[in-house]
């Protein structure tokens, strides 16, 4: 790693509450508070912000200033992210290049919401006349539709969602800071049994939507070892697409963002898909999951659930997948989502994962997904492929 | 329907658009969608430029209301507006003219509503002086 590659020297984030009764920020103070104490920084010399557009709190359209107001943070960058479960690690994207402009030194991406005990939200636009009558209103509707589409095109087996939805389980009781109420083992009857809440999506193929918080810590080699952060990872590749296909009418669903961007991800970090130490993917739903293995290449369009099925998924296993139990259950902090697979990510590969720690990783494959629009694949996808 | 069922809204023209084109003629149940002139497609949902060229040389036209389901699923968690309608059957419907619509499937036996299946607009009177758009499933 040169001194002049950038990196990521710190991270932190809160447990993963439901119905916290508190604010989003109060969780991004919780965050910066652990960030602080982990590494050791002082407070003033972060100069840059990437703050995320929050559930909670998104009819304040300052409230990235109202967080910097907040927490005593006087950056010469700021940025909001609107790219919901993409915000964080677009904003880790947007504060290295933001650094390589000399806007700012040391960027602190944060993401906090507090969703289930605060909805702040008005998606607006043409919903109110074309979708929410439909009672298509919320993501598992439209990833029912979703779901209920690949099925007919290729080969769906419930038994791979189960393994995804049973192995990420495992790994979310090996984390501290994950829900409360989801610390509880789950079986594959579990999941088989689970109640579908739109076909043929399960309850349990889903994400809750909670309250939480994480940060990072984005600035130059040479500015971590001159802190003396001796733990950094280097995003080597980003990549990200809003509205794929969005110039058609009638686009393939199942033709996902993922699907352009990871050629340019492996190019760019000159890896290919065995090459990669971990997998951390957006998980709202396990489907997305599934589509994704398909999409960076680690099997086949249409091959997803058997290459599930035939390779060990967990922590110790040659793909391990959401080692922190990802959200579906871990929980999923609003969108401060994407911020809890990268979380999980980094921790992974400062090699702080306890329990669940994966065996000497070389680097991971983090991704976000944002927004469920009308009749189309999701809004936003972005990767990054991080290097320890 | 059930005894949950609350009286639904008519939804407001022209929020955000320019809708009401949309929404007159649907009370005379006819179906028209935003056309681009220059491309010659058609898109939905109405937007403020052609998603093709960008421009704004857009125009309603009648469309036959016929087409086939694309995807499909029942909803049923509750959501606003949708108690006493649960569980309540969604699709994407891919219309003959080349543009997709969500919409429910109402006036179908649930067997009958598969991805292909041949559907026709119909109406629903969500109130008593108010129809909305959405299919039912008929005969190929």
């Amino acid at each position: 790693m040169s001194t002049g590659d950038i990196v990521i020297a710190g991270y932190s984030e809160t447990p993963v509450v439901f119905r916290s009764g508190r604010s989003a920020y109060d969780f991004a103070g919780e965050a910066l508070a652990a960030l602080i104490e982990s590494t050791g920084i002082d407070k003033d010399i972060v100069d840059g912000m990437s703050v995320t557009v929050p559930l909670s709190e998104a009819s304040n359209p300052f409230f990235a200033v109202y967080m910097a107001d907040a927490l005593g943070i006087s950056p010469t960058w700021l940025n909001y992210g609107g790219i919901g479960g993409c915000s964080a690690t677009g904003g880790v994207a947007r504060a290295m290049s933001a650094i390589r402009d000399g806007y700012c030194e040391v960027a602190l991406v944060l993401s906090a919401d507090a969703p289930s005990t605060s909805w702040r939200a008005n998606y607006g636009a043409f919903r109110g006349e074309f979708q929410d009558p439909v009672g298509v209103q919320g993501p598992p509707a439209m990833f029912g539709l979703l779901m209920n589409r690949y099925a007919y095109q290729y080969d769906l087996k419930e038994e791979a969602l189960a393994k995804i939805a049973t192995v990420q389980r495992e790994h979310a009781l090996l984390n501290d800071n994950a829900l409360e109420k989801f610390k509880k083992p789950m079986t594959k009857e579990d999941y088989l049994s689970s109640r579908v809440v739109a076909d043929p999506l399960r309850m349990l193929d889903s994400v809750m939507f909670c309250d939480g918080a994480n940060a990072f810590l984005v600035m130059t080699q040479a500015r971590a070892n001159q802190l003396g952060l001796k733990k950094t990872v280097r995003p080597a590749a980003y990549a990200e697409l809003t509205n794929v296909n969005g110039n058609q009418s009638c686009p393939d669903i199942t033709e996902t963002g993922f699907a352009r961007i990871a050629p340019k991800v492996f190019a760019k970090a000159g890896l290919k898909p065995s090459d990669i130490s971990m997998f951390q993917p957006y998980d709202d739903f396990t489907i997305a999951v599934l589509m994704q293995f398909e999409d960076f290449g680690f099997c086949k369009r249409g091959e997803g659930s058997d290459f599930i099925l035939a390779n060990d998924i967990s922590y110790q296993g040659n793909i391990p997948l959401n080692t922190g139990g990802g959200q579906i259950s871990a929980g999923q902090p609003g969108l401060a989502s994407g911020g809890l697979n990268l979380a999980e990510a980094v921790r992974q590969l400062f090699g702080e994962g306890g329990k669940r720690q994966v065996r000497a990783p070389k680097n991971a494959l983090v991704t976000g997904i944002g927004v469920i629009p009308y009749g189309r694949n999701w809004g936003t996808s972005a990767a990054m492929i991080l290097e320890a | 329907m059930n005894a949950d069922a609350k009286p639904r809204t008519p939804p407001k023209p022209n929020v955000y658009v320019n809708t009401a084109p949309f929404w007159e003629a649907a009370q005379q149940r006819r179906l028209v969608i935003q056309y681009c002139r220059d491309a010659g497609k058609f898109q939905h949902y109405p937007r403020p430029v052609s998603i093709f060229t960008g421009r704004r040389n857009l125009e309603w036209r009648e469309v036959s209301g016929r087409g086939v389901i694309y995807a499909h699923t029942v909803i049923r968690i509750l959501g606003p507006g949708l108690e006493g309608r649960l569980p309540l059957p969604a699709a994407t419907v891919e219309l003959d003219e080349g543009v997709r619509f969500i919409a429910n499937i109402v006036e179908t036996d649930p067997a009958r509503i598969a991805i292909g299946a041949r559907v026709a607009v119909a109406w629903d009177p969500i109130t008593d002086d108010f129809v909305y758009p959405a299919f039912k499933v008929v005969e190929g």
